[in-house]
């Protein structure tokens, strides 16, 4: 198998790779650009650990491939603080004690930014049904909720 | 000393905030070492079978292919098999596998993509063994012994009225017995009641998968574990592999979580001894659908026996209970100990006669489970109690609090007291359910009161406390972190202890070489064991900065005092305040200098205990839940769930909170839908990870809520006790007992899905034609 050249922005970096085209993105981000956030969990795309974002939708890496990044933006978790200073997603979490084990929380946090970048006021069903497509086997989601509750009002404050 | 808390009971960020929020935490899955190889493992198809015939040869010359390891290829020396009390699990199948997932062979290899090529080519011959898929096949008479030699093992000793044997009969490992009270008992009952009730099993489903990295010589074991006991891991390792246990180091840093499966050996004897092999380091990482087939939780069967007045006292209960324990023994002894001992539940009691057996079946190992055999116990005993007042035309809420054990009341003689205001924590249930309403047609509201002992038994925990030259705190102590909270929690009692901000604490991550001996995470043990001894520890170094002061201004050591790495001579606005750098510096020089101290707790031992040691601390739940049945499908929808804990005191009160949502919504899943499937042959029917389903978030009830009390009755630092595992362990009765209240209906199995409730439903409809 002939590796795949691919040119992708990734946490707002412009950069080339070599890629197998059998690599999937989750092992490319983890092994390869040593970025570690994005977690293996169930490895079918069900549990929403390894969820990264391509130009701003929310994917689970493990069932994309490297190659499928070609001519993208790539969003993990490593890449929302900015200049020292945490995302208020990132934020939101911490101050709502929305994370127990962590396994799930980069999968979380991706998956409220792409909510809150489509939904600045997201009423608890849409929450409910957004946070649907990962699993948190720790918290009982409340404070969860809570967070992308907290994380949506900040956002909105901070627009203002 | 009574100076008001400023860190403990603070909404102060974990510890782990800021690297789990930013995907810096690391954890086992994430380290990697150089040269580090992949290890994969061949797993069995057939659930009971031997192995006739093991042709690696194939494998061992593949591409990529490091080292592959067979039972042959272990070392005469060597312990070919660990567990927990009885030491019958194999690193690598024998002579036979005994159940579908058991591990057959493994190879390590540069990629996990040509370990598992290389698997493909090893060439295995079974010859079918009869197959007990279920407790009832595996005692009927007919049954294959599964394990025709009796393995190795040792007892756990008991006090009075308990008592434990070992292999009673065939394919039971262990069984547990315990007896206290006058049997006549019985005798004097107005009514005595006879139920059965079954609780499915569920997976533990920890998103981090069971992993390790071993970097082993033959005398020399490094090993990275997702592990929640560290210290018990380095004993059974060095038993394994013959070295001494100070050659062994095991690191433990972030755990993804465990709900009670990351104990004794999982991934680890495969990963050292692919390294030995291969003089590589090697890590193993498991798949979720692997973990899923590693270890589970019990499954089990209750029968009990209960005898009340009809006024609704409870005289006396005998129970049987019946855990499938699966392949291997691993922690099932341990359950069947807590399951036999929880099943009274916090009630006054004539006479108790309880007998708990671990039935080994050709299904995936079964283990320690959030709740640990009380969250069986409580199905059973909760749904009984419900029913039981039912039958007499007595509200169950009016039952439950003329039985309950009133604070400080022991649990059975010669064993603690209980130390939560049991009513108390009922009625607030109560109220939030909204108990007294009337009810509406088809809805209905229901109760349930768990009750665990927690701490562990006769438990050993040791830490130590370092003051550095400014008055800055390192913990060194090897609670595991597996997202309770626990070293959050930890160095907030340090804090508070040395009066500086939570920030100034820090809580270095675990290598037996560098931490004190501790015996484990579990139980919820570690604010009411670890917690005295953490404490103890903070609270002594304190006095070593005190007793060095006081030299230094001389003055008498009771003028001085600690605050934010001051020494404080005198008191009110006289009060100087010395900085302890310069102090420090001036006497040891310019390399400063850490005042250390180490702090111990142990439950003590009393042999009038039932357990041989007095409970540490009572874990309560209390649950209420109202239902709405759909007659016409068997859907039941939960409108309203109420969970409550008590915490004591709660060290840190967001922390708390999660723990008790979180433990709730397990009881929830396993109440209504969560369960493993295995079919008659063995095989798990739903191990993938796309139908087998957990709790998401839009399977939460409509309203959901949890309280956590402080009652302010525990053990441990500043009156708190352990929380984690209340709150599992009421759900799955008071959602079956809310069933009832709604359409009268009694379910005895979970989970309750709409199949079982509208074949309840035809079947009370026929009873009346």
């Amino acid at each position: 198998m002939n590796d795949v050249d691919i040119r992708f922005t990734l946490n707002g970096v412009e950069r080339q790779a070599a890629v197998a085209p059998n690599v999937l993105l989750v092992d490319f981000l983890r092994d390869s650009e040593q970025l570690k956030g994005a977690k293996i969990g169930c490895s079918r795309g069900v549990c929403g650990s390894c969820t990264v974002l391509i130009d701003g939708t929310p994917v689970a890496a493990c069932s994309t491939f490297a190659f499928q990044a070609d001519g993208r933006s790539v969003v993990t978790v490593e890449g929302l603080a900015q200049g020292g200073a945490l995302d208020p997603v990132q934020q939101a979490f911490i101050d709502n004690a929305a994370f127990q084990c962590g396994y799930c929380t980069s999968g979380m946090i991706l998956m409220t930014k792409a909510l809150l970048a489509e939904n600045a006021s997201p009423d608890r069903s849409a929450i409910v049904e957004w946070l649907s497509s990962n699993v948190c086997r720790c918290t009982g989601y409340a404070q969860i909720i809570a967070a992308v509750e907290d994380a949506a009002q900040r956002l909105r404050e901070a627009a203002r | 000393m009574n100076a008001p808390l400023t860190v403990v009971g603070a909404k102060v960020p974990r510890k782990d905030a800021i690297d789990k929020v930013s995907g810096q935490a690391e954890y086992t899955v994430d380290v990697a070492l150089a040269g580090m190889l992949h290890a994969k493992v061949l797993r069995s198809s057939h659930a009971h079978a031997l192995i006739k015939r093991l042709d690696v040869s194939k494998a061992r010359v593949a591409p990529g292919v490091r080292a592959v390891l067979t039972h042959a290829d272990i070392p005469a020396h060597f312990m070919p098999v660990y567990g927990y009390f009885i030491k019958d699990q194999p690193i690598v199948a024998v002579d036979r596998v005994r159940y579908v997932g058991d591990i057959v062979c493994a190879v390590a290899a540069d990629s996990e993509a040509e370990a598992a090529a290389a698997l493909a080519l090893v060439e295995v011959d079974y010859e079918d063994l009869p197959v007990s898929a279920t407790i009832e096949s595996a005692l009927s008479e007919q049954a294959e012994n599964l394990f025709p030699v009796i393995p190795f093992g040792v007892m756990p000793t008991y006090g009075q009225g308990a008592s434990g044997k070992m292999w009673p009969q065939k394919n039971v490992c262990y069984e547990f017995d315990y007896r206290s009270g006058d049997a006549s008992a019985f005798e004097r009952c107005e009514h005595v009641f006879e139920d059965e009730f079954r609780f499915s099993r569920m997976h533990h489903y920890h998103l981090e998968p069971f992993a390790a990295v071993a970097n082993a010589r033959a005398d020399r074991i490094e090993v990275w574990a997702s592990n929640q006991n560290p210290f018990p891991l380095r004993k059974e390792l060095a038993r394994i592999f013959k070295v001494s246990e100070s050659s062994v180091t095991v690191h433990v840093g972030m755990v993804g979580a465990g709900f009670g499966s990351k104990n004794n050996c999982k991934a680890e004897p495969v990963a050292v001894m692919l390294s030995m092999m291969s003089r590589r380091p090697v890590r193993f990482c498991l798949t979720m659908e692997e973990s899923a087939l590693t270890n589970t939780q019990h499954a089990a069967i209750l029968r009990l026996k209960t005898g009340v007045m009809k006024d609704g006292t409870l005289v006396a209960r005998a129970s049987e209970i019946l855990l499938d324990s699966g392949g291997y023994t691993d922690a099932s002894p341990l359950v069947a100990e807590k399951a036999g001992y929880r099943i009274p539940g916090p009630y006054r009691w004539q006479y108790v006669d309880t007998r708990c057996l671990c039935v080994m079946t050709n299904t995936a190992p079964a283990g320690p489970f959030r709740g640990f055999g009380g969250t069986q116990a409580t199905w059973a005993s909760e749904s009984q109690l419900d029913m039981i007042a039912r039958r007499l035309g007595i509200d169950p809420y009016d039952m439950r609090v003329k039985n309950l054990l009133k604070l400080g009341e022991p649990f059975q003689p010669g064993d603690s007291g209980i130390d939560s205001d049991l009513k108390e924590g009922l009625d607030l249930v109560c109220e939030h359910i909204g108990y007294r309403e009337p009810r509406k047609p088809l809805r209905g509201k229901g109760l349930s009161i768990g009750c665990k002992d927690g701490g562990g038994v006769k438990k050993a925990a040791q830490a130590r406390v370092r003051i550095l030259t400014n008055g800055d705190a390192i913990l060194n102590f090897a609670s595991v972190e597996m997202g309770q909270g626990i070293r959050t929690a930890m160095t907030q009692v340090v804090a508070e202890v040395l009066r500086l901000p939570h920030g100034r604490v820090s809580a270095p991550s675990i290598n037996t070489d560098h931490v004190p001996f501790d015996e484990g995470t579990n139980a919820s043990s570690g604010i009411a064991v670890m917690g005295r001894a953490v404490e103890g520890a903070a609270r002594a170094a304190r006095e070593r900065v005190l007793d060095f002061a006081a030299e230094q201004l001389r003055c008498d050591r009771g003028e001085l005092d600690l605050d934010n790495g001051f020494i404080v001579q005198g008191t009110g606005p006289n009060a100087q305040r010395h900085p302890m750098g310069p102090m420090v510096m001036g006497f040891y020089g310019g390399p400063g200098f850490e005042f250390t101290a180490d702090g111990f707790y142990m439950p003590p031992v009393d042999h009038r205990a039932p357990l041989e040691s007095p409970c540490v601390f009572w874990e309560i739940g209390w649950g209420a839940a109202e239902v709405e049945v759909d007659p016409g499908t068997g859907i039941v929808k939960v409108l309203k769930l109420v969970a409550s804990g008590d915490t004591g005191r709660s060290i840190n009160p967001l922390v708390c909170k999660g723990q008790e949502d979180g433990a709730a919504v397990q009881g929830y899943g396993q109440a209504l839908f969560e369960r493993m499937i295995y079919n008659e042959r063995g095989e798990l029917l739903n191990i993938d990870p796309l139908i087998y389903r957990v709790p998401l978030a839009e399977d939460l009830p409509a309203d959901f809520v949890t309280i956590t009390q402080q009652q302010g009755h525990g053990p441990g630092p500043f009156g708190a006790k352990g929380a984690g595992e209340g709150t599992i362990l009421p759900i799955a009765s008071a959602i079956a007992n809310a069933i009832d209240d709604a359409v009268g209906v009694r379910i005895t199995e979970l989970p309750i899905t709409p199949e079982r409730v509208l074949e309840a439903l035809e079947r009370k409809a026929a009873a009346k034609r």
